[in-house]
């Protein structure tokens, strides 16, 4: 299993394809790699070396306490793409999304192109994850959107090892302090990203006016919205493949 | 065809790719077989999914491109694969 001792903590990782540099983002909490690997990624890889990686407290990656603030991301996702040749590309899902920008607005020069899929700003403004996050995890199971909860229809074990994560994470990480702690980028801020930025947003998701509002303050933007909710890369996988490999490969 | 490279060969070397991958949390009853469904079955998280597809390109290298071959499927489809649909896969690269 490939590892990565990134910013104190242990990554997993995952490579698909040969090509430009491009690196892929999940959400939180019910994400991991795999919401990447058996969605958009293999096409991504035809023409690109996709990196894969669950976020710290995430799929195979270290169960760790502390540091689920998107600056703390940014610094893992500092590590994780040390070795690459530049400039990268970036794909985001969802909190994955909002790391991906905060990294593009520190490190300008170093990504190409940037792909923000359902980036809630602020994250701690974002009413139906604050509502998800104040369940009990044995709850937080039944409110999934369908998409999510088919895939573990009649499937105890599985329900239950996702479950016990939600259950680390919600009561024995910082992870729901440190979301209610993030705050929003100011549009100047916002204003100086000269890269392309492909911004994907569902019809049905309590996300979508921030994708219009980030479509005005970047300079750069196109906003796609697609029929679905927040979980693009379940709901929509191959419209929202379509549209990654169009922007990233163009 | 080389020996190795039999669907019963495969299946073998399957088996111990999916002890691999998942380890001894993997629950099963009954002995892994072709009709062995990944998702009713064997219950596999999409991450140790992930885990088995990483055995297969340690094992067969580049001959076998798990990812070129999901990339054409639809997230149902893959949820619904048997071990057997995998195992022909592979004896289809193979060969």
């Amino acid at each position: 299993m490939p590892y990565l001792n990134a910013n104190g903590v242990r990554l997993h990782l995952q490579r698909l394809g040969e090509g430009p540099p491009l690196v892929m983002l999940h959400g939180l909490l019910i994400g991991s790699l795999a919401s990447w690997y058996f969605t958009a990624a293999p096409a991504l890889a035809r023409q690109s070396s996709v990196l894969l990686y669950d976020l710290r407290g995430h799929g195979r990656s270290e169960r760790v306490a502390l540091g689920y603030d998107s600056d703390t991301m940014v610094v893992d996702l500092e590590a994780v793409t040390e070795e690459l040749p530049e400039p990268i590309t970036l794909v985001g899902h969802s909190y994955g999304a909002v790391v991906a920008l905060k990294f593009a607005l520190r490190h300008p020069h170093r990504v190409a192109r940037l792909a923000l899929v359902e980036a809630p700003l602020p994250p701690s403004a974002a009413g139906e994850v604050n509502d998800f996050l104040a369940l009990e995890p044995a709850q937080m199971l039944q409110v999934l959107p369908d998409s999510v909860k088919s895939m573990f229809a009649g499937r105890r074990r599985a329900a239950g090892r996702l479950l016990k994560n939600l259950h680390y994470l919600a009561t024995q990480s910082s992870l729901i302090d440190d979301l209610r702690a993030e705050t929003d980028i100011a549009d100047e801020t916002l204003a100086a990203l000269q890269c392309p930025v492909l911004l994907v947003y569902g019809t049905q998701s309590p996300c979508r006016e921030v994708g219009v509002r980030l479509s005005r303050a970047l300079p750069r933007a196109e906003l796609v919205l697609l029929d679905g909710g927040h979980n693009l890369p379940l709901e929509a996988t191959q419209a929202l493949t379509e549209c990654l490999t169009g922007f990233c490969h163009g | 065809m080389k020996p190795e490279d039999s669907e019963e060969k495969i299946l073998e070397a399957l088996r111990e790719m999916l002890n691999e991958a998942v380890g001894e949390d993997l629950m099963i009853d009954e002995p892994i077989g072709m009709e062995t469904s990944f998702n009713e079955d064997l219950e596999l998280e999409s991450i140790e999914f992930v885990a088995l597809a990483e055995q297969l390109q340690l094992r067969y290298g580049e001959s076998v491109d798990f990812a070129a071959w999901i990339s054409g499927k639809d997230l149902d489809e893959i949820i619904a694969l048997k071990v057997g649909d995998l195992v022909r896969f592979i004896a289809s690269c193979r060969t």
